[in-house]
C-alpha cells in the first residue's frame, strides 16, 4: 500500500521543483511576449535549440559557464528573430511559432546527428561538460536531495519579473504594449520597440531553461524537451500572464507530475491518464473564469438599468 | 491587378522554395555531404529510381508522394474549411487520434460486440466505423467551437490543450482497457477483411486515397461553389457584414469547425484502415501540424493547397531516401520547409517595406506612376 508521505515528502517536493524549473523558466518567457501582445508558442523549439548549443559549447570547452552563455545567446538570437519576423516584417506569429518549433528541433537534431561519434561509437554525451554546480539538502530520511543553483536563482527570477511588470516604468509600458498600443503611442513611446524588449526577454528565459533542461537530463537526445514548451504556454494560460500565478501552474504541473510517477511506480493508477489531468484543469477554468465574467457583465448591465430606471 | 498580385505572389513563392533549397544545400555542404547527390536521392525517393531492380520499388517511392500529399491536402483543406468560417482549428491531431481509436476499436471488436453486424458486408461495417470516427472528430472539434461563439474563449489555445487530452487519453486507452495481450501499447488488430488494398507495397498507399480525394472535392464544392461555403466564407471574412445581411455568424462558424472535426476524424480512420491496421501509440500526427502551415503560406486557396500539398508531399517521401542512400539525416527536410514557410510567412512583409523602400529612393518615379 502506498502511504501519503511517500507522495508528498521533501524529496518529492523538490524534485517537483526540479522538474518545475525547466517550465517556470520559458514560461516567464513566454508571459513576457503575451504581456506585449504576441503569442509566442514556439517555445519548445527555442529551449532545444538553445539546449543543443548549451551542449555543444559546453563539451568543447568543458567550462558549464560558457555553455549556459551559449544557450542564453542562442535564445537572444531567437528571440530577436522572432521579433523581426513578427514586428516589422508582419508575419503572423502564429504560423511563426509553429515553425520556430518544427525548424529548431529538426535543426537541433540534424546538426546531433551530424557530430562525429564518440570513441565507443555511440553519440556524444554533450550534458557531461554540463555540471552546474548545485546545492545540497539533508532529506527527511536522510538521503540527500540536491537541486541545482539554478532553481533558486529562477525563483528570484518570478520575482525579479513580478516587480519589473506591475512596479516599473518599463513593466508598465510593455503591458500598455500588449494592452493599448495607441495609448502607448501617444505618450512618444514605441509599442514596437517594446515587443522587441519582450521578445528578447523570452529568448533569454528559453535559453536559460535550454541550458538547465540540459543540466537536468544530463545529456542531449532527440526530443529532449519533451514538449515542455507546450506546457509552459499552458500554464502562462493558466496563470493569466502573472508570473506568480504561472509559477504556481508550472508546480501544479510539476507535482501532477511527481505525483502520477510514482503513483504508477506503486501501480495504483496508469500516468498517462493523470498526465491529462493538468489539461483538462486549465480548460476546466477557463471556462469556469469566462461564464464568471458573463454573470458579471449581466449583473453590471442589470444595476446599470435599475439606475436608469430610478433617475426616471 | 489581380492577376499582378497573383503574379507576384507566385513569383515569391518560387522564389522562397529556391531559397529554402538553397540554404538546404549550404547546411549539406557545411556538414560535409554532397547536395547534388542529396537532392538527386530525394527526387528518386519520391518521383521513381530509375535503377531500381524491379517495377514495384521503382514505383513505390511515387506512392509514398501520393499518400503523403494526400494526407497534406487533406489536413490542408481542414483548416482551411475552419478558416473560412473564421475559427482557427489547431485541435486536428486530437481529433485524428480519437477517430483512429475509434475505428481501429470499432474495426476489431464490432462484429463480436454486436452479434447481429456479424454477417454485414465488408462496405457497411467500414461505413460505420467512418462514420463513428467522424463523429468522433466532431465531437471533439464541437467543444472549442461551443467555447469560443458561447464565452469568447480562444479557440487557438482551447484546441492546443485538448490535443494533449486526447493524446493521453488514447494512450492510456491503448494502455490499458483497449490493449492487446503482448507487448507494445496498441489495441488489437482490425478485421481483416477491413484492410484496404495498397498499392506499391513497400509504400503507404492504400484505396484510402480514393476517399480522400472524394472528400476533398467534396468540400471544395461545398466552399467554392454552394451557397453555404458562400455565407461561411463571408463569416469568416467579415463577420459583422454577414450579420447584417441576416446570417447567424455563430451556427456557421461552428458549422465550419464540425466539418473540419469531421475529416480530421476521417483522416485518423483513413490511417488505422490504410495500413496501420490498429490503433498504437507510434501513430503519428505530427503531419497536421505541416498540412496546417501549407494551408496557411496557400492563404487557404483549396487549388493552392492541392497543389502545394504535392510538392511538400515530394519533400516528405523524398526525406527516406535522403537518408537511407544519401546518409543525410532526415531532419534536412523539414529544415528545408521551414525556411520556405519563413520566407513565405514574411512575404509581405517584405513587398511592403521594399515598396517603401523605392518609393523612399526614388519619389518622383512614384508621383509620375499616381498621376
Amino acid at each position: 500500500m502506498i502511504q501519503f508521505s511517500d507522495l508528498v515528502s521533501f524529496s518529492s517536493l523538490m524534485s517537483t521543483l526540479g522538474t518545475a524549473t525547466i517550465v517556470i523558466l520559458a514560461g516567464l518567457g513566454c508571459l513576457m511576449t503575451e504581456q506585449a501582445g504576441m503569442m509566442n508558442i514556439g517555445l519548445d523549439g527555442m529551449i532545444t535549440a538553445s539546449a543543443f548549443a548549451a551542449g555543444v559549447v559546453s563539451w568543447l570547452t568543458g567550462s558549464w559557464i560558457l555553455g549556459l552563455l551559449a544557450g542564453l545567446l542562442t535564445g537572444l538570437l531567437l528571440g530577436l528573430f522572432y521579433a523581426v519576423m513578427v514586428v516589422p516584417l508582419k508575419s503572423d506569429e502564429f504560423v511563426i511559432g509553429v515553425t520556430l518549433n518544427l525548424f529548431l528541433v529538426a535543426l537541433s537534431t540534424f546538426l546531433y546527428r551530424n557530430l562525429p561519434p564518440a570513441a565507443d561509437g555511440l553519440h556524444l554525451d554533450m550534458g557531461s561538460g554540463m555540471a552546474i554546480p548545485s546545492i545540497s539538502f539533508g532529506g527527511n530520511a536522510g538521503a540527500a536531495v540536491s537541486v541545482s543553483i539554478l532553481v533558486p536563482v529562477s525563483l528570484a527570477l518570478v520575482a525579479v519579473c513580478q516587480a519589473f511588470l506591475y512596479s516599473t516604468r518599463h513593466g508598465f509600458w510593455l503591458r500598455a504594449a500588449g494592452e493599448k498600443p495607441e495609448s502607448l503611442r501617444s505618450v512618444g513611446r514605441s509599442p514596437d520597440r517594446m515587443k522587441l524588449v519582450a521578445s528578447l526577454l523570452c529568448g533569454a528565459f528559453c535559453g536559460l531553461s535550454g541550458a538547465y533542461l540540459l543540466n537536468y537530463v544530463h545529456s542531449f537526445t532527440e526530443g529532449i524537451s519533451g514538449s515542455r514548451g507546450y506546457v509552459a504556454v499552458a500554464c502562462v494560460i493558466f496563470g493569466r500572464s502573472n508570473p506568480l500565478l504561472v509559477t504556481c501552474a508550472a508546480l501544479f504541473f510539476g507535482l501532477v507530475d511527481t505525483v502520477s510517477t510514482r503513483l504508477q511506480v506503486a501501480g495504483v493508477v496508469d500516468s498517462t491518464l493523470t498526465a491529462a489531468f493538468p489539461y483538462v484543469g486549465t480548460i476546466l477554468m477557463m471556462l469556469v473564469l469566462a461564464i464568471r465574467n458573463e454573470y458579471r457583465k449581466a449583473g453590471q448591465a442589470k444595476s446599470a438599468l435599475e439606475r436608469q430606471e430610478a433617475v426616471k | 491587378m489581380k492577376w499582378r498580385e497573383r503574379g507576384i505572389y507566385m513569383l515569391s513563392l518560387l522564389i522562397s522554395i529556391l531559397l529554402g533549397l538553397g540554404v538546404g544545400a549550404l547546411l549539406m555542404l557545411a556538414t560535409g555531404h554532397d547536395p547534388i547527390a542529396g537532392y538527386r536521392a530525394m527526387i528518386e525517393g519520391a518521383l521513381g529510381d530509375k535503377w531500381a531492380p524491379d517495377t514495384i520499388l521503382r514505383n513505390s517511392g511515387l506512392g509514398n508522394t501520393l499518400y503523403r500529399a494526400s494526407l497534406l491536402m487533406i489536413t490542408g483543406l481542414a483548416t482551411a474549411v475552419a478558416s473560412d468560417a473564421g475559427l482557427f482549428n489547431v485541435g486536428g491531431q486530437g481529433q485524428m487520434l480519437l477517430g483512429a481509436l475509434v475505428a481501429a476499436f470499432l474495426g476489431a471488436q464490432m462484429t463480436t460486440l454486436l452479434p447481429f453486424t456479424a454477417g454485414w458486408p465488408v462496405w457497411l461495417i467500414t461505413a460505420v466505423c467512418l462514420i463513428a470516427a467522424v463523429l468522433a472528430g466532431m465531437i471533439f472539434a464541437l467543444i472549442p467551437a461551443l467555447m469560443k461563439i458561447k464565452l469568447n474563449i480562444s479557440e487557438v489555445v482551447t484546441t492546443i490543450l485538448l490535443n494533449s487530452v486526447a493524446l493521453y487519453f488514447c494512450t492510456y486507452m491503448a494502455n490499458g482497457p483497449l490493449k492487446a495481450p503482448g507487448k507494445g501499447s496498441q489495441t488489437a488488430v482490425i478485421l481483416g477483411d477491413l484492410n484496404f488494398t495498397r498499392f506499391f507495397t513497400p509504400s503507404n498507399l492504400s484505396q484510402a486515397v480514393f476517399i480522400v480525394a472524394g472528400i476533398t472535392l467534396l468540400v471544395w464544392y461545398i466552399m467554392n461553389r454552394s451557397s453555404w461555403g458562400y455565407e461561411m466564407r463571408m463569416t469568416g471574412q467579415n463577420s459583422r457584414f454577414a450579420k447584417f445581411s441576416g446570417l447567424k455568424d455563430g451556427k456557421l462558424a461552428v458549422a465550419g469547425m464540425l466539418i473540419s472535426g469531421a475529416m480530421c476524424g476521417a483522416v485518423g480512420m483513413l490511417e488505422v484502415f490504410g495500413w496501420k491496421h490498429r490503433y498504437g501509440v507510434d501513430l503519428s500526427t505530427d503531419f497536421y501540424w505541416d498540412g496546417m502551415l501549407v494551408a496557411m503560406i496557400m492563404r487557404y486557396k483549396p487549388l493552392g493547397i492541392i497543389l502545394m500539398s504535392f510538392f511538400f508531399g515530394i519533400l516528405k517521401a523524398g526525406a527516406i531516401k535522403i537518408q537511407s542512400s544519401a546518409g543525410i539525416p532526415i531532419e534536412i527536410i523539414q529544415v528545408i520547409q521551414s525556411i520556405i514557410i519563413f520566407f513565405m510567412a514574411a512575404e509581405q512583409g517584405l513587398i511592403q517595406r521594399f515598396q517603401v523602400w523605392r518609393a523612399r529612393r526614388h519619389p518622383r518615379r512614384e508621383e509620375v506612376k499616381r498621376a
